[in-house]
């Protein structure tokens, strides 16, 4: 999502363009990234327009300076919306891929959209992330011909960065509130609160859309610490690829034997893993196939 | 070696239709530690992906907040999937009947195609649970008769390898 395609005059001039996330700390809904961009001469017009770092503005006045910067034609804009269950799903795979990593992709994406419009960005704009000289390095290597500013609190000190903040933060809000729930369950409501972990509302609608196998409808990130107290009053599962979180350090290499499933009601324990294999044929092995005995 | 234990399934149900339960059978790659009634088809919502992994095509769902990707897959022919149950025999029954053979299993279900999930890799024809199923080839092979032919040349074959 973002401005129209048709390239601007001023985009061949020198331009410089900022970036900033909405919906990092959340435990539900998706993580936004934003941009805004436009020619290094527009910059002081820029700074009259009254952007801020959209976290110290009222909504309505986001809104409104949302739709002012989508209808100023010296202005560029794009936005990069990371779906909850995406956030999960790469924070939980067989090869965990970080918060910080899932945020400096976004941001690298957003550059590369821009400069493949055939904008001119010279200078870019980015919060600090994770470590800030790498976080500099990495981006530099990638776009050489662009000079970037890491900088904490970037959007409260550059207005392209505090103007990516707001397209970033608007966006995120009209997600969360035009959400449509995967889940066709009754009883769901949408009176999620902001989504932070310390919100009362966001608390009670965690508590109240804990599902005992499936855990949370997929608009909450499950890869967030916020759910874990959660997960313990519900079933547990176990995983293939747990290895590092503890709680299967000793046999999570291994596959779980079907009488785990509950297919059997064999005395043995329900937490009873596969025989090591030992003495079973080769063609057996490799087809997790084993001779079952007791059931 | 375990000797293991005997038990015997009913595979007649008194009159009663057997439920079918196709399309609704799912191998997780994970272990969930509850049995038990739930309302799955509210929030385990597969899609298809339109895309074809070795012949196979595949599905992506989600599952505690792990990615799935899934194939559903015929049970060969000629076998079925069932869901069986333990016979719950009344104590005095089953008071009477020696340790060996109070294993009575009943089906509850049946079921023609499973959905298979792993989580993150695409499906594929090396997936132990779809090898799983060269099992029933080679097993046939080793229990039917063997024709004088059969000998015969299987003896060639051995002498040319010596």
């Amino acid at each position: 999502m973002g401005s129209d395609t048709t390239l601007p005059q001023w985009a061949s001039e020198p331009c410089i363009m900022g970036i900033d996330e909405a919906g990092r700390g959340p435990v539900l809904g998706p993580m936004v990234y934003g941009c805004l961009y436009c020619a290094r001469s527009y910059e002081k017009t820029l700074s009259s327009l009254n952007f801020a770092d959209s976290k110290t503005l009222k909504e309505e006045k986001r809104e409104e300076l949302f739709a002012n910067l989508k209808a100023d034609e010296s202005i560029g804009w794009a936005v990069d919306i990371i779906d909850p269950r995406e956030l999960s799903a790469k924070m939980l795979k067989k090869n965990k891929i970080n918060l910080n990593e899932i945020s400096h992709d976004s941001a690298i994406g957003l550059v590369t959209k821009v400069l493949n419009m055939g904008v001119l960005l010279t200078e870019v704009y980015v919060d600090t992330v994770g470590d800030t000289e790498k976080y500099r390095t990495k981006l530099s290597e990638r776009f050489p011909g662009v000079n970037f500013v890491v900088a904490k609190k970037a959007d409260s000190l550059y207005p392209v960065v505090s103007g990516a903040s707001i397209a970033a933060k608007v966006t995120r809000d009209r997600a969360l509130r035009e959400w449509v729930l995967d889940e066709t369950a009754e009883d769901l409501h949408k009176n999620f609160g902001s989504g932070y972990p310390g919100d009362p509302d966001t608390k009670a609608w965690l508590q109240h859309h804990k599902h005992s196998v499936f855990g949370f409808p997929t608009l909450v990130r499950f890869s967030w610490g916020t759910c874990t107290p959660y997960f313990k009053d519900i079933a547990e599962v176990l995983w293939e690829s747990m290895d590092d979180d503890g709680s299967s350090s000793s046999n999570g290499k291994r596959q779980l034997k079907l009488s785990s499933f509950g297919v059997t009601t064999s005395k043995r324990k329900i937490e009873e893993i596969e025989s090591n294999g030992k003495g079973r044929c080769k063609f057996f092995l490799a087809r997790k196939l084993e001779q079952v005995t007791h059931f | 070696m375990d000797k293991g234990i005997q038990g015997t399934i009913n595979l007649r149900r008194n009159g009663e239709e057997t439920v079918d339960l196709s399309g609704k059978v799912h191998l997780l790659p994970c272990c969930i530690k509850y049995n038990g009634p739930c309302d799955v088809s509210d929030y385990f919502k597969p899609k298809p992906t339109g895309m074809e992994s070795e012949g196979l095509k595949t599905q992506e769902a989600c599952f505690r907040g792990r990615k799935l990707l899934g194939a559903s897959v015929p049970i060969p022919d000629g076998y079925s999937g069932f869901v069986l149950g333990k016979k719950s025999l009344d104590k005095r029954k089953a008071s009477n009947i020696s340790e060996g053979n109070s294993n009575f299993w009943e089906i509850n279900a049946k079921y023609k195609n499973i959905t298979y999930w792993n989580h993150d890799s695409l499906p594929s024809q090396d997936d132990a649970f779809l090898r799983s199923f060269h099992w029933l080839a080679v097993a046939k092979t080793m229990h039917e008769p063997v024709a004088a032919e059969d000998l015969v040349s299987a003896s060639a074959a051995l002498e040319k390898l010596n």
